[in-house]
């Protein structure tokens, strides 16, 4: 694994080095490397029987994305650098703390604030404020973040506990209409109260990508956890009505329609940044134009949203089909994880867990080559942004304890004493041996 | 749950697989529209924005380069004219938004690297540079193009000099020229303005009018009648022509005049050195138009000049057809007057080909090229154009051109330092066209050393009547000639 993660960063390294990439990026390069096989390390110390493909296949994105940062600004590459050091240390700090996933669902109700109040933080005045059209930033003294980022984890953490608790309550319902049991009202609150969230961050902040990415999140996870088809229907339904009534009141949401739609006719406009992320990505090809050799720059905000043009444009059809079979393998390994696990909590938590990364993946390289209306959302561990990697990397951090734990329940890897129990063990001992030698004075 | 899950694997499987095709959509399947879509600029910006390699002289000065731009520009690199204006019209210039002109289009596959041989070689150095541009040098010395900027000064008009042996460009200079440093400028908003501005100035700043213009060549040409008549048998050195100050031409009733309606008359070394009229006029009229005109053929008049850079143009003369009906303008056309039009270039070369025992080299700027590792990719070797006289009709017209230097119209300002003996030929011609402008053009042609002959020139400038008039071409375009001679002769 360690090997893997070394030759895809030595791959990514000599293709910058071929490139006209500056040879100063070369030490934040070793640097990287350093900082993923510390993370690396840790998993196989602090999670050894976890499953050994995501930390890699993210490691890659997080390259990939890292190369094309750096060839589009070495500044905002250093700056990049920095995140991933916090990011990997949040990621090995997560798997210090939370040694007993289990644990976590105490605190549905916590997380539901944490996540309630983080969504809400960038609605107060004089602490958010508005970047690129979305008012999705807080600023804190020194530090600028995006505290959606770090909700929907504390969301899809509070989800998974709720669910896990009354999911069966709310699958057990008597009502009906028609062929479909309809949930008791008590039991269809949550839901509309997430519908809820959805439309005031929509509203609110103009949010168009992390609404839909909460509302798809919710919806799957109830109904994964009622196993009841219903809730997708209603889902989609409020979604349908959503997106109805959004596209009549505002303006910019019909801006985007009409973008996705023919970016070329708006090309001095709106459509710009779509025209040029098609014109890259025509212009990469099959195999791309070479790191450095195409002009991705071109591109507005490519280091952020587009970056998936960039890589398209620069590394061609194949490194955008190695970036779409990534994250299909970390979809497959976060459900894997989902399946053997037994816990209804620690199965809902997977998934969860599992469906931001893909469909926030999906969201936006779908609206980066025209598969939906372009919804403004970073792509994860691959685009320019601190919030979303130390996110991402806790996300991921998370689903590797998950993997870890279920398999020392089902005896894969010896169920050897956690961190903290060793810790514990050694103050017990320590604590025996100075009675010991108190009985010895005696 | 766990159907569930699996169900969601296989919606999220379908997600993906939707973007893989229309990922393979738009990079496999729309990618030619989408290269060819008139607003997408990477291409060529991809290729304008590359490493270029130099353009040098053959004494090794740079006259265009391409240098590393501040970090953080737009571009990565800006071509520079370190000379200026002083080669625009070799050189020319490249740019994104208004294409490449001259050397800098013709050989832009070698400069950018892009000839198969230097993909090539490219392949082999994949790990040591990326650069494998390669450079132009140019047969041009430096020196002597500073000689005939400076002698013409701010005066309108050409000066050429080529190599008699050859057919190699020594110096080639008109004036008004431009910089190219401000067409090359990134800003092309500015640029578009500089260059809109120059096209529009009636004297044609952009246009190398060395070798892309033609002028009303005047009594220089009374060369070709001279050599034709030579050739065919109808005059001799002892051929004597009588003392007149006029001669009426089949036709017309319009008498043509010598110089001033002078009297003028004599062998034909005499008329020659004195630039008589009349004597040329007969000349032409017992040749007769199928004749002159097969003699201006031979001489390459009605064909663009071949030359090495874009759009040479062809000097005129005129057909058999049109001369049977206008006999008139057959005899001034003996003397340079009427339609007759040429090109600098062109009377450069026929003055090397007079020194070049008839032949006639093909005239040429680019000397040879060169890879990113010097290697030398291509060297033009030197053909003949055309074979525009007999060895001893050449020789014949040697001698006439030495008197003219010595005693003749250019005797009183073609001086050579050292003592070297010229021989030449000048020419004045007046258009004064019903409702133009008057014009006048002064014209010296010639070459050094006139026993072994090394470099030959054309000079001439465009000018009123008042100014040049005043005396014949020799006052005005010899004084020039002597200044890039001496610079050409001094040069080793």
């Amino acid at each position: 694994m360690a090997g893997l993660v070394t030759a895809g960063a030595y791959t990514l390294a000599s293709l910058g080095q071929n490139a006209v990439i500056p040879s100063r990026i070369l030490p934040f390069l070793g640097l990287m490397l350093l900082l993923l096989v510390s993370a690396h390390v840790a998993v196989r110390w602090l999670a050894s029987g976890a499953d050994s493909t995501l930390l890699p296949v993210a490691a890659l994105l997080n390259g990939l994305g890292y190369v094309m940062i750096a060839r589009l600004s070495e500044r905002l590459a250093g700056l990049q650098t920095t995140w991933t050091f916090i990011g990997i240390a949040v990621f090995i700090a997560v798997l210090v703390f939370v040694e007993r996933i289990n644990d976590l669902s105490r605190y549905t109700w916590h997380f539901f604030a944490a996540g309630a109040g983080l969504l809400l933080l960038p609605l107060i005045p004089g602490l958010g404020f508005s970047s690129g059209g979305a008012r999705i930033w807080v600023n804190i003294g020194p530090i600028n973040f995006q505290p959606g980022e770090f909700a929907k984890l504390a969301l899809a953490l509070f989800f998974a506990g709720y669910l896990a608790e009354r999911g069966r309550l709310i699958s057990t319902s008597t009502r009906r209409l028609g062929p479909f049991t309809i949930p008791e009202s008590r039991d269809l609150l949550p839901l509309v109260a997430a519908w809820g969230f959805s439309v005031v961050i929509m509203v609110g902040q103009k949010d168009l990508g992390s609404s839909l990415l909460f509302f798809t999140l919710f919806v799957v996870m109830v109904w994964v956890a009622t196993e009841k088809t219903s809730y997708l229907v209603i889902g989609l339904g409020l979604f349908v009505v959503a997106c109805v009534v959004a596209y009549n009141l505002f303006d910019h949401v019909q801006t985007r329609v009409a973008v996705w739609l023919d970016p070329w006719s708006r090309y001095d406009g709106k459509g710009y940044q779509i025209a040029q992320a098609m014109f890259a990505l025509g212009n990469g090809g099959v195999t791309g134009t070479g790191l450095g050799r195409g002009l991705p720059q071109r591109i507005p905000e490519a280091k952020n949203d587009f970056i998936f043009a960039a890589i398209g444009e620069e590394m061609g059809l194949l490194g955008a089909t190695i970036v779409l079979l990534s994250f299909m393998v970390i979809i497959g390994a976060g459900l894997r994880i989902a399946l053997r696990t037994q816990r209804p909590f620690e199965k809902l938590l997977a998934t969860g867990l599992t469906t931001i990364i893909g469909v926030q993946a999906f969201i936006i390289i779908g609206g980066v080559i025209r598969v939906v209306p372009l919804t403004g959302i970073t792509l994860p561990f691959v685009s320019y942004g601190g919030s979303s990697l130390v996110a991402n990397y806790a996300l991921l951090a998370l689903l590797i304890r998950l993997s870890d734990v279920s398999a020392r329940r089902l005896g894969e890897v010896p169920d050897t004493p956690m961190l903290s129990e060793r810790w514990a063990a050694r103050r017990a001992r320590k604590r025996t041996d100075d009675v010991t030698t108190e009985v010895s004075d005696i | 749950m766990n159907q569930r899950i699996r169900r969601l694997a296989l919606a999220l499987l379908v997600l993906y697989a939707v973007l893989f095709v229309q990922l393979n959509f738009i990079q496999v399947g729309r990618k030619a529209s989408l290269d060819a879509d008139v607003r997408n600029t990477r291409q060529t910006v991809r290729d304008f924005d590359e490493p270029r390699g130099p353009i040098l002289t053959a004494d090794g000065v740079v006259i265009a380069e391409s240098r590393r731009t501040e970090p953080g520009s737009t571009y990565s690199w800006q071509r520079v004219y370190p000379e200026g204006e002083l080669f625009a019209h070799l050189t020319g210039y490249f740019t994104l938004a208004y294409g490449a002109t001259q050397v800098e289009r013709v050989m832009n596959d070698v400069l950018s690297g892009n000839t198969a041989e230097q993909q090539l070689s490219g392949v082999w150095s994949v790990f040591d540079t990326d650069d494998n541009s390669g450079s132009v040098t140019l047969t041009l010395d430096a020196n002597v193009q500073q000689a005939a900027k400076d002698a013409l000064g701010e005066r309108e008009g050409s000066v050429v000099v080529l190599d008699v042996q050859t057919g190699a460009v020594k110096a080639m200079w008109s004036w008004p020229s431009f910089d190219p440093n401000t067409i090359a400028d990134h800003d092309s908003a500015e640029a578009g303005v500089w260059l809109q501005f120059l096209d529009l100035l009636p004297s044609k700043p952009l246009l190398a009018n060395a070798y892309q213009e033609r002028y009303m060549p005047g009594s220089t040409f009374k060369v070709i009648t001279t050599a034709a008549a030579l050739e065919a048998g109808v005059v001799s050195l002892d051929t004597v022509f009588a003392e007149e100050s006029q001669y009426l031409p089949p036709q017309t009733d319009d008498p043509i005049e010598n110089y001033n309606g002078r009297s003028c008359g004599g062998d034909l070394t005499e008329v020659f050195r004195r630039s008589c009229n009349t004597p040329f006029a007969r000349l032409s009229i017992d040749l007769g138009p199928s004749n002159m005109v097969e003699a201006a053929t031979r001489f390459g008049i009605g064909e663009d000049v071949p030359f090495d850079l874009p759009s040479p143009a062809a000097s005129a003369f005129g057909d058999v057809d049109y001369f049977v009906d206008n006999l008139p303008l057959l005899a001034i056309g003996g003397f340079g007057q009427g339609n007759t039009q040429m090109v600098p270039l062109h009377m450069a070369a026929i003055a090397a080909a007079i020194a070049n025992r008839g032949t006639m080299m093909t005239p040429f700027a680019i000397d040879l090229t060169r890879d990113h590792d010097g290697k030398v990719l291509d060297r033009t070797e030197p053909t003949m154009w055309r074979q525009v006289m007999s060895p001893g009709v050449a020789s014949t017209m040697v001698d006439l051109m030495k008197v003219v230097a010595s005693s003749g119209t250019a005797s009183c300002c073609l001086k050579l330092a050292d003592g070297v003996v010229a021989a030449a030929k000048t020419g004045t011609a007046q258009l004064n066209g019903p409702g133009e402008p008057e014009r006048s053009h002064a014209w010296m042609i010639g070459f050094a050393p006139a026993d072994t002959p090394r470099y030959a020139f054309a000079v001439v400038l465009k000018g009123t009547n008042a100014e040049i008039s005043a005396g014949t071409g020799g006052t005005l375009a010899g004084p020039v000639a002597s200044k890039v001679m001496n610079a050409a002769l001094r040069d080793r």
